[in-house]
């Protein structure tokens, strides 16, 4: 391949990121100004909510968990692969890694960000959040830890707090590299937030053993995260929920959307950013790899749920599986089965592995199988309860759409902005992977 | 010390860096720093620097953070004794699971206190003598010898590679 022609030096590492750096263009105010739009209208969105009250949300008895806690779960399983990224394959000392671990990572942050913002959205009452913290009140009421809507509470804000810790300090030195080669206002702020990185020997002593510490904690997290969320459905007796194969199942389809989500944005930065010598094709590869493994984790889940039902001859579960294929939320079913288990399968076919377009477009269309999915999971069972009398139908309603359009616009306004402000791929690890590969100079 | 001349060599690969190392290990002057954009075990052997005890700290907050979780669980359900689902007061299987997401968070802050204590991080001082060249692409070492012996060390950098710079 031409981009493999002449290795990367450090030196060539630090110009193609610092690059990014630059003063941004017109497009790129543009784009931000239009995602900024787009907070905006799911602010909004959420004000119109607060003021008129919960009921302006298509939830309704038996439906009341919708797109608020899809599209929780949703951000939270986005999340997962930059952990999987940064910290497990950190410690399988898989250096194929290291040019996408800064983004990766940094989707985490965002990711569990936009994710936080549900439970508070699916409140309604918003103020009253104060509940699900240990605040001492003059009633001695206290929240009940034996409930997995507490845990929930502790895992994402344990895993917001540590992915965050963790972002930034894998990022230490890389803020000095752009101290030492900027001027005026910038070099200030980023000397500032760099603390004083020389990268002297005894700095590298205490921090490479603190980053190793940072990744085997990250890694038993991400999975009790996932575990955690799951245990908001398997541990109610609602059909279609109440199962034990949950907790793996929801770690493997978080870590199957947080790849495809991991494609959908390193293709359009590697373009964007002429990173095509860092994020070579051979990394998006190996993303796509683990994407068929994933596919076929999610596939057996699936497959796994359906024959549990059949297997136990239990009346309510085998209509809520019979529902869900053949009734009024088919099509969803079917948008999940096709996207997340059958299209991965062309990543089979090395000449698919290697197009960005197909790469790209399979992304996507692993995302929106993955959003079905929880909107499957959560919406069919409930709909279909023990009680026929009690079955009932939800749609999203205006307040709803507008809201997820929110979501969706504030990640990427983040993400947007963080690429041009900070270092979208670590320089460090980039140069380590050089290093052990006997590439140096300047 | 005002007798003494700290001069720093610039080199561009870490195996020169590390042949120059050893080679100054073996003269009477003395190596006060090494700098480098990447960690290096092997400059790091060559130095005899000791592990980290970062994890003293990061193995303190996992324990304090396990038996804070519990212990919060259990102080909280003992003040409003309600029963759920049949299950006892202080349950033990629930509470391990909030005690478990209190000892990854509290060693993850005790790793992060662990990493400012023993790097003495914010710490600007280090910056006045810094080169920017040793974030990036070069490694650097600086050593110190008397002021009699500055041109020695000089011609010493020079000759394993380095550019140099009088420090102080």
């Amino acid at each position: 391949m031409s981009e493999n022609a002449n290795p990367l030096t450090f030196g060539d590492i630090d110009r193609r990121v610092l690059a990014t750096l630059a003063p941004a263009s017109r497009g790129y105010w543009a784009a931000v100004g239009l995602l900024a739009f787009g907070v905006l209208i799911g602010a909004g969105c959420w004000a119109y909510q607060i003021a008129a009250g919960v009921g302006v949300a298509g939830m309704n008895n038996p439906v009341a968990w919708g797109t608020y806690l899809i599209n929780f779960v949703f951000w939270v399983g986005i999340a997962h692969s930059g952990t999987l990224i940064s910290a497990i394959l950190h410690l399988m000392r898989a250096s194929w890694r290291n040019p996408i671990v800064r983004a990766a990572e940094t989707m985490t942050v965002f990711a569990v960000c936009v994710a936080g913002l549900f439970p508070f959205i699916h409140l309604g009452r918003v103020w009253m959040v104060y509940y699900m913290l240990s605040i001492p009140n003059q009633r001695n009421l206290w929240q009940n830890f034996q409930s997995p809507l507490m845990f929930d509470v502790l895992a994402i804000s344990t895993y917001l707090t540590v992915s965050t810790l963790f972002w930034y300090t894998g990022m230490l030195p890389d803020l000095a590299v752009v101290r030492d080669r900027s001027t005026g206002k910038k070099k200030k702020i980023f000397t500032i937030i760099s603390l004083g990185w020389t990268g002297a020997q005894e700095q590298w002593r205490h921090y490479t053993r603190a980053y190793l510490f940072f990744a085997a904690l990250a890694t038993p997290l991400v999975i009790s995260v996932h575990s955690v969320a799951s245990w908001d459905f398997t541990l109610g007796v609602v059909p279609g929920w109440h199962s034990t194969i949950f907790a793996p199942y929801f770690v493997a389809g978080a870590i199957h959307s947080g790849l495809s989500m991991v494609l959908t944005l390193m293709i359009p930065m590697r373009r964007i950013f002429n990173y095509e010598k860092i994020i070579t094709i051979d990394v998006l590869e190996n993303v796509a790899k683990a994407i068929i493994f994933t596919g076929f984790i999610v596939a057996f889940a699936y497959g796994t749920e359906f024959f549990m039902a059949w297997y136990s001859q239990n009346p309510v579960e085998l209509e809520v599986f019979r529902n869900r294929p053949f009734g009024d939320y088919a099509a969803g079913f079917w948008i999940m089965a096709v996207c997340n288990t059958i299209l991965p399968v062309v990543f089979f076919f090395r000449f698919a592995r290697r197009s960005l377009s197909i790469l790209f477009m399979v992304s996507i269309l692993v995302n929106i199988g993955m959003w079905f999915e929880r909107f499957v999971i959560i919406v069919t069972s409930v709909s279909r309860d023990f009680i026929p009398h009690a079955w009932g139908l939800y749609a999203p309603t205006w307040v709803e759409f507008g809201i997820m359009i929110g979501s969706f616009s504030l990640f990427f306004f983040l993400f947007v902005l963080f690429v041009k402000h900070l270092p979208s791929v670590s320089m460090t690890e980039m140069k380590e992977m050089l290093g052990k590969r006997g590439g140096h100079g300047g | 010390m005002a007798d003494d001349r700290t001069i720093m060599g610039i080199f561009s690969d870490e195996e020169t860096t590390l042949s120059a190392v050893r080679a100054l290990k073996e003269t009477p002057w003395s190596i006060e720093n090494v700098m480098s954009p990447i960690p290096s075990r092997e400059i790091a052997d060559e130095l005899s620097t000791k592990p980290s005890r970062v994890g003293y700290f990061t193995l303190a907050g996992g324990i304090i953070g396990f038996f804070t979780g519990f212990a919060l669980s259990a102080y909280t359900a003992l003040q409003w004794q309600l029963v759920v689902s049949g299950k006892p007061i202080v349950a033990l299987v629930p509470f391990f699971i909030v005690g478990f997401e209190f000892t990854i968070l509290f060693a993850v802050f005790g790793n992060v206190v662990g990493l400012i204590l023993k790097m003495k991080l914010p710490d600007y001082r280090g910056l006045a003598d810094h080169d920017s060249r040793c974030t990036g692409a070069c490694f650097c070492v600086v050593a110190v010898c008397p002021v009699s012996d500055e041109q020695k060390l000089l011609n010493f950098l020079k000759n394993s590679g380095a550019d140099t710079r009088i420090l102080s």
